[in-house]
């Protein structure tokens, strides 16, 4: 058997279609875009057209995309330039304890720099609490962030429920999205989410590594948060990959060519793994919710009494790659912290594993992934003190 | 980072794993909040002092595992005297090495074994009981990962005559 990868929350696939139509950015048009002269103009046209391809995907117009050079310098891009820009209006931001990585420490870093931040809980599902979300809004707030689907719980906040109430407060609030885990897997329309700027990545959708885009809505103004030559985009400045944002473009047009049939085969092969997974093995949670409240791609269960790590390992032997939210896989010895955040105990923190599926997978694939899961779930359990006390 | 072949050898195919029913005597160190802890189970000739069996049970990651078990290997068939001498550093080289995040791994499993063979002595008057002081806490917390692990195991009952009363360590 193959590797079997169900790690897409990490990084996918690239697609051979995207690797295709990068190649020739590396061969024949490794130019920059420039005026007047053939080779710079033949490249501003085709990025052009990229830039209408990533737009088109989320209801956005041409001249509100940014390509960037990645998801997190799309964060950093977006988030520095509206508060550095802004901060005159306010200095009062709002984001939630399990927010993408990126959107806290970007709120440390403004909380070390004067603003005053508040951190909304999240419940047991991990949905941000919306009432805490209405009472933390102030006359200073000036932007509200959010992770789309989070990025260990697959939970799809309620978005749009945000915007109204953001809206009810009477004055205007930007809403930042990091979408990073949600592009390409729920359709994403930024008008009708009311979204005002907004991160995605190609990587995470059988694009290329290393490029991504921030959506900025006109209107909303940034400060240059990145000095430098303006080659491709005056808010990246200096060189971005323009192979790596034709890939990105190719991964673009693959997914969402027919998104829902895409989300719907994703989710299918989901629910047989869950289904496996309840039907073949005892004393099993599931983090974070069931049904369309879920990112189609995720799948997290916490399995009692063994821990995350040797599961992971064990899998890795039988060529399967999974994710764990246990402190003994992570740098800092330290259990997932959304995880405990929304209410888990150590143990069910620790026992965690986080599949993450992509187009690739097979409902063979799955079911294997099934047999060996439910043989080492037994076999560690064999081997743990805290299950042979129960 | 990753694991020796050795490590994932005795990951995947442990020796001495499990429970042993005519142990005279058994440890346990570290805590599920760590996310580490090991049980050893030691069948020791109470006129030789010789280790003739040992097991152990581990909830924990890859390298906990295999470090319980290069640990049983290692002691196995020897004096307590002996086994007193084998150290992490020996459990870890007997791996070909550990991942630097991971040397705690072999610091439990010795730890927890030097446990079972002072409760043997203990039992069997070979050894003084050691006056219960606060350095005595600090030593059976030593091996904690981070502290908030400290007083989880203090409030699981996992240090003998501690307890944790609003925040406060005290001696019930």
């Amino acid at each position: 058997m193959e590797r079997i990868y169900l790690d897409n929350c990490m990084t996918s696939k690239p697609d051979p279609e995207v690797i295709s139509a990068m190649m020739p950015y590396y061969t024949e048009k490794y130019f920059f875009p420039g005026n007047f002269v053939s080779t710079g103009s033949s490249i501003q046209s085709d990025l052009d057209d990229f830039k209408q391809t990533i737009a088109d995907s989320m209801g956005a117009k041409p001249g509100e995309i940014h390509f960037t050079s990645g998801g997190t310098s799309a964060n950093n891009i977006g988030i520095k330039g509206f508060l550095m820009a802004n901060s005159s209006k306010g200095t009062h931001i709002i984001c939630s304890v399990i927010d993408y990585p990126d959107i806290l420490t970007n709120a440390a870093f403004f909380e070390d720099s004067g603003f005053e931040v508040t951190y909304l809980n999240a419940d047991f599902d991990g949905f941000v609490d919306m009432e805490e979300l209405k009472a933390a809004i102030r006359p200073d707030t000036i932007m509200v962030m959010t992770t789309f689907a989070n990025h260990v719980m697959g939970t799809i906040q309620p978005v749009k429920e945000m915007r109204k109430i953001m809206d009810e407060s009477g004055h205007e609030i930007a809403l930042f999205v990091d979408a990073g885990h949600a592009y390409g897997r729920i359709a994403i329309d930024v008008k009708e989410y009311g979204i005002d700027l907004m991160s995605v990545s190609a990587h995470k959708i059988h694009g290329p590594q290393g490029v991504g885009a921030l959506y900025v809505r006109n209107g909303i103004q940034l400060s240059s948060s990145k000095h430098g030559i303006n080659r491709i985009d005056a808010l990246e400045t200096g060189c971005i990959s323009i192979p790596a944002i034709a890939g990105f473009a190719k991964a673009v047009q693959l997914q969402f060519s027919d998104l829902q049939a895409h989300i719907a085969k994703i989710i299918s092969l989901r629910e047989r793994l869950y289904k496996g997974i309840k039907e073949n093995i005892p004393h099993i949670l599931l983090n974070g919710p069931e049904g369309d409240k879920r990112i189609a791609h995720n799948l997290n269960v916490s399995f009692d009494y063994i821990e995350g790590e040797a599961i992971m390992m064990m899998l890795d032997v039988h060529s399967i790659t999974v994710a764990t939210g246990s402190a003994c896989a992570s740098q800092g010895l330290k259990p997932n912290y959304i995880l405990m955040a929304t209410g888990r105990n150590f143990v069910q923190s620790h026992g965690s594993i986080k599949f993450t599926l992509s187009r690739y997978n097979t409902e063979e694939e799955i079911d294997y992934v099934i047999e060996k899961l439910s043989q080492i779930v037994e076999e560690l359990r064999s081997r743990s003190p805290l299950y042979k006390q129960k | 980072m990753q694991y020796s072949q050795k490590v994932l050898d005795h990951f995947m195919h442990p020796h001495n794993v499990g429970k042993l029913d005519d142990a005279n005597v058994t440890a346990t160190e570290g805590s599920p909040a760590c996310g580490d802890q090991v049980t050893f189970y030691l069948k020791i000739n109470e006129e030789s002092h010789v280790i003739e069996e040992i097991a152990f049970q581990s909830y924990g990651c890859a390298s906990n595992i295999a470090t319980a078990s290069i640990v049983t290997d290692l002691v196995k068939g020897k004096t307590i005297e002996e086994a007193k001498t084998v150290s992490w550093k020996d459990a870890t080289n007997e791996l070909d090495g550990l991942p630097p995040v991971k040397m705690h791994c072999s610091v439990l499993a010795v730890d927890t074994l030097r446990l079972a063979i002072k409760k043997y002595e203990l039992e069997h008057g070979l050894r003084e009981p050691e006056p219960f002081t606060k350095e005595t806490i600090i030593e059976e917390l030593r091996s904690v990962i981070y502290p908030k692990a400290g007083e989880d195991i203090i409030t699981l009952k996992m240090v003998k005559y501690v307890r944790l009363e609003e925040g406060v360590v005290t001696q019930p």
